[in-house]
């Protein structure tokens, strides 16, 4: 099996040295993007720093016995925080029984101007919205620029069923959002 | 490329080239080189959607949230090995070996020094000797 290629391979190794300065760049560049990955997939700030430090806590585990050249840490750090949202998507699901869940659609009202502070708010309402695996391809494909391939891996599809929720998630917020765009009427 | 399978990758992936997959990146180009018409609404349409998307910030991480993160690698088992620290011990272990290679050579001194101060109380008794009572230098000297 051919040996992948990682740009973490060496801070890993460091950090598993307990390298405080590796420890450190660690922190500065996977924190961002795994708190960017659980608040776009929970949409909840708080949850998605719970979230965000547990990931960062498995690599703590994990660095000292990483094997290189089997995965890229990055690929596998998704991994981590994905498994750690499901978690807690489950557990809402549980929580919710009959209720809908609060996420109240806050579009087109025709009063509502589309001050740039709430262009943000609304696109994270309507990718909340969304079906989560196709809130969670958009998430990987768009917000986290992973390949397709290595997308389709993390969530265990064919790179053709990936591309399939790729589409019907962004059609759907396309629609969710149709007041926002820049030729809608009002807009 | 046919013009479903463009529609069908900008649906999915967007208007930028860059987020393309790499395998289909050259095919597609070409057919918006060649199909520019049919190539344009796909790529507007998808546009818009990019825009939409880019709309919503990446959330800031906090100081507290940070300072957490790397006091739970010590937590985890990380033993903190400051960044240098390899240069401290070399430098350190340096210092000592210069202070041992100082001591030694104070002694070496302080042996050649000396040794000429015995060789002069030596000779001052052989001396005294022969003159009180006339033994030979071997008698003195062993």
């Amino acid at each position: 099996m051919a040996l992948i290629a990682d740009p973490d391979e060496d801070l890993v190794r460091r950090v598993g040295q307990g390298d405080s300065a590796a420890i450190q760049a660690m922190v500065a560049r996977k924190l961002p993007r795994m708190l960017a990955l659980a608040r776009r997939m929970l949409g909840d700030p708080v949850e998605a720093e719970d979230v965000a430090q547990e990931a960062l806590l498995r690599a703590w585990r994990q660095a000292p016995r990483w094997t290189p050249g089997k995965a890229r840490f990055d690929t596998w750090l998704h991994r981590v925080a994905l498994n750690l949202c499901y978690d807690r998507l489950r557990r809402r699901r549980e929580i919710a029984t009959d209720s809908p869940p609060d996420r109240p659609d806050e579009g087109a009202a025709p009063d509502r101007g589309l001050l740039a502070a709430d262009v943000g708010a609304r696109v994270e309402a309507a990718l909340a919205r969304l079906p989560d695996r196709q809130r969670e391809a958009i998430v990987l494909c768009h917000y986290q620029e992973l390949t397709n391939i290595e997308a389709a891996v993390l969530m265990e599809v064919s790179v053709e069923a990936l591309e399939s929720l790729l589409s019907r998630g962004r059609r759907a917020l396309r629609v969710a959002l149709a007041d926002m765009r820049p030729d809608a009427e009002g807009a | 490329m046919t013009s479903e399978r463009f529609i069908a990758l900008v649906s999915a992936y967007g208007a930028d080239a860059r987020r393309w997959p790499e395998s289909e990146r050259t095919a597609a180009q070409a057919f918006m080189a060649a199909e520019p018409e049919a190539a344009c609404a796909a790529l507007a349409e998808a546009d818009a959607i990019d825009a939409l998307l880019h709309a919503s910030p990446a959330p800031q991480v906090s100081m507290a949230l940070r300072d957490r993160v790397i006091a739970s690698a010590a937590e985890a088992g990380l033993k903190a090995r400051k960044h240098g620290r390899l240069w401290l011990d070399r430098l350190a272990l340096a210092l000592g070996a210069g202070w041992a290679v100082a001591a030694c050579a104070g002694v070496a001194a302080g042996v050649i020094m000396t040794g000429h101060l015995t060789s002069d109380a030596q000779a001052d008794a052989v001396l005294y000797q022969s003159s009180l009572q006339g033994v030979d230098d071997t008698e003195v000297l062993g």
